[in-house]
């Protein structure tokens, strides 16, 4: 009897755990992290419809890269991840940590929502390792009021109208100025220069990421008109100093008219001055031959050490789904969603300033998505650095940089 | 030798934290060097080490190390003597005093303190510029931590100022525990204050100096957040030292392999300087 008994009980365990809801873990980065309500939300309906558990842990983004990384190479990362598309995708697919999507994705009925040039930020080899989830591209924001003290109504459009306009607008003695330099050791110099490199008509590396591609007349002229901004017009703070962070803040506040910023920054301007809502805007880029931008934003990962790679798919669907869009863009308004029809459909982005964005969009291109990409990055970094610290002329530091990146390429 | 009963109970209870820190320092030790003659597929190789000494950044670290610790360690020690020997004379309020000049900069944390110095070496709000302008020392804002001279310099002021309450500390320490009577007796033998420092305090304090400077030459060199925080290693490479180098290799550029044989050499480094302090303590102590 006892032992029946005993048989019965181990069966029901058994089969209870085997239809046993599964628990799903997602680490979120970066600035959405600091919603954690919307989270909520739409976690909880997620749980209710699949009837898995999900574990959400949220993390500022100034320690995540460090902790994602620590925990793929240790092999004990959560089931889906968020990874920046600034080249993290690429560079975990090389060191084998993240699970295969190329069936998913293409079995999938959003994929043909997503911006097409997304794609390339999470491919490696020929495949596709993540689904992006939110986007961005880099504007011209500027200080409205600024701008028209000084008989301006609109934004710049050409580099001849932006070195006018910059140049007008500063004031030294009062510590005003036109546009920031970004020019600290930091990626937004990278950034910074790609903005300039690609209005120029130019090119950071070749189409297939083998070669340097900066070291043309094209490359060589924005560079010269990047740091020149700086030092020979003095239209910048001083550049070593400070990054598009920095001078986002001092647009808010009337020291700085224009810098570079997008669709993340609005809230982070209007808690920096509130006064300032309706007194900024954004504009496309200043370009010198083609208009241009760069994106980022963020894709979702399935690590291989994931014990539930399909629920995780699942619920990677689920956020990139339309309704899912949809609700966080009515709770939040931003960021800039990666399907095209919630930014057509969405109320919210009638606005102006998004009008802009996605007007945008189609020029913007993205950070090679190679696994060397920081050490490129960093060479790029020294490059502008080594011109503005009088250290190199513009053609010694990009025949420098284009050596030591052919280099790193060749690896 | 023979070990006593008590002797024994004593080794007995502490084995357990002795084996404890040993796995965990061992494991950790024997792991990185294994790391570091592996190439990304698992293969031996000697390559990350030949890596390391062809890569001129490398050679710049170890110079930028050798500025930052020559002047901060100096910096540290002087100044913190200097607030020992000052705060040994105050009589009264000394746990006010004590607390507020040699706990206050220390407690406070490391990126507090950085990005506080951050702040005040700043081109355009900085406190530090505004008052040597308003004292006429300088024409125009600097911007201290943005040259490729200053940066070194300025990071190692906000150093000293972090890390001369831990020497002095020490020194305090130490002064306290020289015996009044030799200091009656010098007197009495007719010695000026001068000499009494010179005679009196100076041998006496001798082991805690060592001790000291050993012990803060080994944090400079392997002291991390402060650097991290107000200049991530720029501009240029001019404030780049080992540590810092380190952390880039092994997590922004993936080379953990690399990351690890340069670390490796980096303990060489300190271990070689560690040994050659401690045989000299040892020596003064056989003495």
């Amino acid at each position: 009897m006892k032992k029946a008994l005993l048989v019965v009980l181990i069966l029901c365990v058994l089969v209870s755990s085997l239809t046993m809801a599964k628990t799903l873990k997602i680490w979120i980065g970066g600035q959405v992290a600091e919603l954690d309500q919307t989270w909520d939300d739409i976690i909880s309906k997620y749980e209710k419809e699949s009837g898995n558990e999900v574990e959400v842990q949220l993390f500022g983004f100034d320690v995540y890269y460090d902790k994602l990384l620590a925990a793929l190479e240790a092999g004990f990362g959560p089931d889906l991840a968020f990874a920046d598309l600034g080249g993290w995708v690429p560079t975990f697919a090389a060191k084998d940590w993240l699970v295969n999507l190329d069936s998913q994705i293409e079995n999938w009925d959003g994929t043909d929502q997503i911006w097409p040039n997304l794609w390339p930020t999470v491919a490696y080899e020929g495949s596709l390792y993540g689904l992006p989830w939110y986007t961005d591209c880099r504007l011209l924001l500027y200080n409205k009021t600024m701008l028209k003290d000084a008989g301006f109504d609109n934004p710049p459009e050409t580099w001849e109208e932006f070195c006018y306009v910059a140049d007008k607008i500063t004031d030294s003695s009062k510590r005003t100025y036109g546009y920031g330099v970004s020019g600290t050791k930091s990626e937004v110099t990278t950034l910074g220069y790609m903005m300039f490199l690609y209005a120029a008509g130019g090119e950071l590396l070749t189409e297939d990421y083998s070669e340097p591609a900066f070291n043309t007349p094209e490359g060589l002229r924005a560079l010269k008109f990047y740091t020149d901004l700086a030092k020979k017009w003095e239209v910048s703070p001083n550049a070593l100093s400070y990054g598009e962070d920095d001078y986002r803040n001092m647009m808010a506040q009337g020291r700085v008219a224009m810098s570079v910023g997008g669709p993340w920054s609005f809230a982070l301007i209007e808690q920096a001055n509130p006064a300032i809502k309706g007194n900024y805007s954004v504009a496309l880029h200043p370009y010198g031959a083609v208009p241009a931008s760069v994106l980022g934003g963020w894709a979702l990962v399935i690590p291989k050490s994931s014990e539930n790679p399909e629920e995780a798919w699942g619920l990677a669907e689920y956020l990139t789904s339309y309704d899912t869009w949809m609700t966080w863009i009515e709770a939040n308004g931003s960021p800039m969603p990666v399907r095209m029809d919630v930014c057509a459909d969405a109320p919210t982005f009638d606005d102006e300033k998004w009008q802009v964005i996605f007007d945008t969009f189609p020029f913007a291109v993205c950070r090679p998505p190679i696994p060397v990409y920081p050490q490129v990055s960093e060479e790029i970094q020294m490059m502008v650095q080594n011109v503005l610290m009088d250290k190199m002329t513009p053609e010694e530091a990009i025949a420098v940089a284009d050596t030591n990146v052919r280099e790193i390429l060749g690896k | 030798m023979k070990i006593t009963r008590e002797e024994k109970t004593a080794y007995k209870m502490i084995l357990p934290y002795i084996i404890l820190i040993m796995l965990m320092i061992v494991i950790l030790l024997v792991s990185n060097v294994i790391t570091s003659f592996v190439n990304e597929e698992g293969t031996f190789t000697f390559n990350n080490y030949i890596n390391c000494f062809q890569d001129e950044i490398v050679g710049q670290a170890f110079v930028n190390t050798g500025f930052w610790v020559l002047g901060s360690v100096l910096g540290q020690v002087l100044l913190g003597f200097l607030a020992a020997i000052l705060l040994n004379q105050i009589k009264k309020g000394q746990v006010i005093y004590r607390s507020i000049i040699l706990i206050l900069p220390w407690a406070t944390l490391d990126i507090v303190a950085g990005v506080m110095w951050k702040w005040m070496y700043n081109d355009m709000y900085g406190v530090i510029n505004d008052l040597l302008m308003k004292m006429h020392l300088i024409n125009d804002y600097i911007p201290w931590l943005a040259s490729e001279n200053l940066a070194m310099i300025s990071i190692i002021i906000a150093n000293v100022w972090k890390g001369f309450c831990l020497t002095g500390m020490f020194f305090l320490a130490g002064l306290q525990s020289i015996p009044k009577q030799l200091y009656e007796a010098a007197e009495i033998d007719g010695a000026s204050s001068w000499k009494r420092f010179w005679h009196v305090t100076i041998p006496q304090l001798k082991p805690v100096i060592m001790t000291t400077l050993m012990l803060t030459i080994i944090w400079t060199i392997n002291y991390f957040p402060l650097i991290y925080t107000m200049t991530g290693g720029g501009p240029g490479y001019a404030t780049e030292t080992v540590v810092t180098y380190i952390y880039k290799l092994g997590f922004k550029f993936l080379e953990s392999n690399k990351a690890a044989a340069l670390s490796n050499i980096l303990f060489v480094v300190i271990f070689v300087i560690a040994s050659v302090f401690l045989s000299r303590i040892s020596k003064e102590e056989a003495a």
